[in-house]
């Protein structure tokens, strides 16, 4: 589903040697992919490639068939909305809206996500309060001031961000680092559960290898790109 | 539509520091709309206050001076009128109408006005509008008055009442005359001018009060006033000298030929003057004040508009997280860049609806009081469409004002991407 060829990425054209240069990479749909290494190895960077924030100086980058190097920038503004679900590290929430708002916000800026999320629930809202639900967030929180949440309790409504209309792609930039172990896991285990019911691919991004066993797949940044 | 929810979410959400901003700018629009308007309608007051008038006459001095003696009751003119200079100009040709005027004594503070039985008739304000009366008559005797609308309402005087003239300016004058109390004959009504604020006696009975012949009624004289002979039945008497006397002619044709004859009057150094002209370079002379003034105000919305400037600026930088939050579920730089311009337009649109709401509020107290203090007859009318200009103008200064940081937030977006660089 994602397909990477030669791609290479620099953020001014007079830089000597690129930021990230990945020769191939491939991943499947459904897959649940770990990827990992320390930091300045260009996790960020690929994870804005992926995003279609940025565009490859070089190479190839597609995603199920789409050639995100070709879009404009406004196309893969709209191809992100339409097909990617973020996560980031923490502090993912608007502070003046209601956790329900906050998770519908995720497919506001998408007509395709609104009609899946549509098929799933009669209103946006009432996906909303599904998705929250299903992420172990009670009905109590849904409309509380997202400040007074716990770290943890953020991290699942920015899950059910990403997952509002079913995108094909979850990006998560160390999404637990803020939480404790205990957390991290049944957080990890709520991800690929979702996950896993829309068929999505998952792509996690942290340094913290003891995560990696619960992945079906784990890609080492460092060693990807040594292989030139 | 989710921009404009999301933009008023973040405004009522940061609504303390959105609430000042937009008062510092609803203050300003007030203070803008409310010189504007008190100047318009101080000019229109003003230019109301004497109209159908062709000359004023009065000793040689300033044009401006003239006037304001004789009609503003402002200041004292030191020199009069003969009245065999009067006399004569009275009868020359083409002259319709005069009407003598003896300015100088006062009571409790309020003009008092020496004039005959014809300022009634042919003395006029605003657009031609004669005097009438709210109560009684004219004055038929020696010893009767007729009051401004204010000067009843503020001394509590009624139809009947018996009052006491004194000689000279000023509330506490030495010179009592309690001998010679006037009755209350005739009220006039509101009128917006000093006219309002005057109190009209027979130009004969200023002499009286002036302890002058005190025997008109021995004269034997031909007026045509004359209908019901009594004691006092004449009304100007032949006093030696009046303060003014106002001209209507037949045609305004005359105007400039009698005016140019009574300029060179040889016996007396005499002036006239056109009121209209002389109102208009009166008030040329207050533009420097009204400029002033407007330009003051306008300061006034700049600093409200950069005070906006600074609040969106400072909070722009807390809210890099938030712009790459909507970044990564899609939107599109622009669309930052409209959220955050939207924002000061609507802090700029409310600011102006609660200015003009705080302008009405402000005008309709204020009304009375600069009516009563200064003739300024205040119009809670619709805005203007210079007034609703203005407005325009803010609108648009807080939107060109809003574009500063809604450009930073589209190239923050841009080079921020999602990767929060805080």
């Amino acid at each position: 589903m994602i397909d990477i060829e030669e791609l290479s990425f620099q953020w001014q054209p007079q830089q000597s040697k690129p930021t990230l240069a990945i020769p191939r990479l491939q991943i499947a749909k459904g897959e649940h992919i770990f990827l990992h290494g320390p930091s300045g190895c260009g996790k960020s960077t690929l994870l804005s490639l992926l995003a279609g924030i940025n565009r490859p100086t070089t190479g190839k980058l597609s995603i199920f068939g789409c050639e995100l190097n070709k879009l404009s920038n406004s196309k893969r503004d709209a191809f992100r909305a339409d097909h990617i679900g973020y996560i980031f590290q923490n502090f993912n929430l608007l502070p003046y809206l209601s956790p329900i708002d906050n998770v519908t916000l995720g497919c506001q800026f998408s007509k395709q996500r609104q009609q899946k999320a549509l098929t799933c629930s009669p209103s946006l809202p009432l996906e909303a309060a599904r998705l929250l639900n299903a992420l172990g967030l009670d009905n109590q929180f849904h409309q509380q001031n997202v400040a007074n949440l716990s770290i943890g309790q953020q991290q699942r409504v920015a899950a059910a961000r990403a997952f509002i209309g079913a995108p094909e792609l979850i990006i998560a930039d160390e999404p637990t680092s803020a939480l404790d172990t205990n957390n991290r896991q049944s957080f990890i285990a709520l991800l690929f559960a979702q996950a896993q019911a829309v068929n999505s691919t998952l792509v996690f991004v942290s340094h913290d290898e003891s995560l990696q066993p619960l992945f079906n797949r784990s890609i080492d940044l460092v060693a990807l790109q040594e292989q030139i | 539509m989710i921009l404009i929810k999301l933009a008023l979410r973040s405004l009522y959400n940061r609504r303390a520091s959105a609430f000042l901003t937009l008062f510092t700018i609803a203050i300003s629009v007030m203070l803008l709309l409310s010189i504007e308007r008190v100047r318009v309608d101080a000019k229109t007051s003003f230019s109301n206050t004497i109209s159908g008038t062709d000359l004023i006459v009065g000793a040689r001095t300033g044009d401006i001076q003239l006037l304001l003696s004789s009609v503003f009751r402002i200041g004292h003119a030191n020199n009069s009128v003969s009245w065999s200079s009067y006399e004569y100009i009275k009868h020359q040709r083409g002259v319709k109408w005069t009407i003598p005027m003896s300015l100088g004594d006062s009571h409790k503070g309020q003009a008092v006005l020496g004039t005959s039985a014809d300022y009634f008739k042919h003395y006029k304000f605003a657009k031609k509008q004669p005097l009438s009366f709210r109560d009684g008559h004219a004055f038929n005797h020696l010893n009767e008055v007729v009051l401004g609308a204010q000067v009843a309402q503020k001394l509590g005087y009624k139809l009947g009442d018996s009052i006491i003239i004194s000689h000279g300016m000023g509330n506490t004058s030495f010179h009592h005359h309690d001998d010679n109390p006037f009755t209350v004959v005739g009220i006039l009504n509101a009128t917006g001018t000093p006219v309002d604020k005057t109190l009209h006696i027979p130009l004969a009975a200023i002499e009286l009060i002036h302890g002058g012949t005190g025997g008109h009624a021995e004269h034997e004289h031909e007026h045509e006033h004359e209908h019901e002979h009594e004691q006092h039945s004449d009304l100007i008497g032949e006093p030696k000298q009046i303060t003014a006397f106002l001209i209507g002619f037949d045609s305004p044709l005359y105007t400039l030929q009698v005016r140019r004859n009574i300029n060179q009057f040889k016996a007396e150094a005499l002036l006239a003057i056109m009121p209209g002209v002389t109102l208009r370079e009166l008030w040329e002379m207050l533009t420097i004040i009204e400029k002033i003034l407007l330009l003051f105000s306008m300061v006034v919305v700049l600093v409200s508009l950069l005070g906006m400037l600074t609040t969106l600026l400072a909070s722009l930088n807390q809210r890099r997280r938030e712009l790459a939050i909507l970044r990564s579920v899609g939107a599109r730089p622009w669309h930052l860049f409209t959220l955050i311009s939207m924002e000061s337009l609507l802090t700029t649109f409310l600011g102006c609806l609660l200015g003009c709401g705080l302008f009405y509020i402000l005008m309709s107290l204020a009304a009375g009081y600069l009516q009563a203090h200064a003739g300024i007859t205040i119009t809670i009318a619709m805005l203007s469409s210079y007034e609703l200009m203005l407005i325009g103008a803010i609108m648009a200064a807080g939107f060109i004002v809003g574009l500063i940081p809604a450009t930073r937030a589209y190239f923050y977006s841009l080079s921020d991407g999602m990767s929060i660089k805080i």
